[in-house]
């Protein structure tokens, strides 16, 4: 009976042990699998595969593309992985970008690469507001312009 | 270790050089693109190289014509150096400048303009119009030189041309309201307003005049100077006369 009940306690102090560990391993693997962008963070197993979006201003239209998106919120979207912003005056290209459907606005702290005819900006991420019209880009940035 | 550096820098200049007829900007806090109002936010840092000119400023907005590349005009401010390939070097608070018209526009403290002969001086204003060699300094102090002559007020305004890659001062009026100065090589002018016209070799001054010349000191209300035999003329109004003082210089 006193093996029985050191055994129970042995099986009882495992278990929890094994629960602690599955614990660990979940919580690491929750973890690893969450990447950060602008304070954001957010699940890195996609929830939309090549999404597409628009921003439609008076003047243009820019198409949104990307390899991955992820739902941050019900107004934010995470684009991952080839991000192209086009319009039929430039391109912006990104790794991500956060892109806000109902404002209309989209920012990255990525290095990013804006293109137009004889015009390269780049810079280490951009925000667009204003429905298009101002596009900021930030950091150390650097502007070619070829006649 | 010669061999080296010399290397280092060749190599470095290979892959920092800027192909003819680019226009390369560098800034330290971003640009803006203004789509509809047509221009170019460019802060902290900024330095523009260009085939035309190199310009570096805290702040600037650069305005494009139809496409994004097409710089038009230029308004920059903090610190601003300005050297374009005309030979004109502008320093001042605020520069500003038409890509297209060719103008200059400076103001602030510490103002200053070369171009080629001619520098310019102001605590205020000055603007050059390099297509039409107009230009116009304002503000206490203001002042022009070149090789011939030193021109001092608190307005000049006058015209260059430019021969054989040599800029001339043609015309200038100059006004003060405590006295304007005219310095050739040998006179020294002082006015209330005065006319400098090269093409007839003509200085007119105009109340309280005063014209030095080595020994003697000659006053009146009106002045008109051949600035090629340097002899002058000078008049005043009936109730006064002309007054010159003559210096006995001991041998």
């Amino acid at each position: 009976m006193q093996l029985n009940k050191k055994l129970l306690l042995t099986f009882i102090v495992l278990v929890t042990l094994l629960i602690i560990l599955i614990l660990y391993i979940q919580k690491n693997q929750i973890q690893k699998n969450t990447s950060s962008i602008n304070g954001v963070s957010v699940d890195s197993s996609y929830d939309i595969i090549k999404p597409k979006f628009t921003i439609n201003n008076e003047n243009e239209k820019i198409l949104i593309t990307a390899n991955e998106g992820n739902f941050v919120n019900n107004d934010q979207i995470l684009l991952k992985n080839n991000v192209l912003f086009k319009s039929d005056k430039f391109k912006i290209f990104s790794k991500e970008v956060i892109f806000n459907k109902k404002k209309q606005t989209a920012k990255s702290d990525k290095n990013s690469i804006f293109r137009a005819k004889g015009t390269e900006i780049k810079s280490e991420g951009f925000d667009i507001i204003d429905q298009g019209n101002i596009i900021q880009f930030n950091g150390k940035t650097s502007l070619t312009l070829s006649k | 270790m010669k061999i080296l550096i010399l290397l280092i820098i060749f190599i470095s200049n290979f892959v920092l050089a800027r192909d003819l007829g680019q226009t390369e900007i560098t800034t330290d806090e971003g640009i803006e693109v203004f789509q509809n109002e047509k221009y170019y936010l460019l802060k902290k840092n900024v330095s523009i190289l260009s085939d035309d000119f190199e310009l570096k400023a805290d702040l600037v907005k650069a305005y494009f014509d139809k496409d994004l590349y097409d710089i038009i005009n230029i308004e920059s401010e903090g610190s601003v150096f300005l050297k374009s390939s005309k030979g004109i070097i502008a320093k001042g608070q605020k520069v500003n400048f038409s890509t297209k018209e060719e103008s200059i526009l400076i103001l602030g403290k510490k103002s200053s303009l070369v171009f080629n002969d001619i520098f310019m001086f102001s605590e205020n204003f000055i603007f050059v119009n390099n297509l039409t060699g107009k230009f116009k300094l304002e503000g206490k102090g203001s002042e022009l030189k070149t090789n011939d002559i030193q021109i001092s007020g608190s307005l000049i305004d006058g015209n260059y041309i430019t021969a054989n890659k040599i800029n001339e001062v043609e015309m200038i009026y100059v006004e003060d309201s405590n006295q304007a100065n005219i310095k050739t090589n040998k006179i020294n002018m002082f006015a209330i307003k005065a006319n400098y016209s090269k093409k007839e070799n003509i200085i007119e001054l105009f109340d309280n005049v005063k014209i030095i010349r080595d020994n003697e000191i000659i006053t009146g209300d009106y002045a008109n100077i051949d600035t090629l035999n340097e002899s002058y003329k000078v008049t005043t109004n009936k109730s006064k006369k002309v007054k010159v003082l003559i210096n006995k210089i001991d041998e």
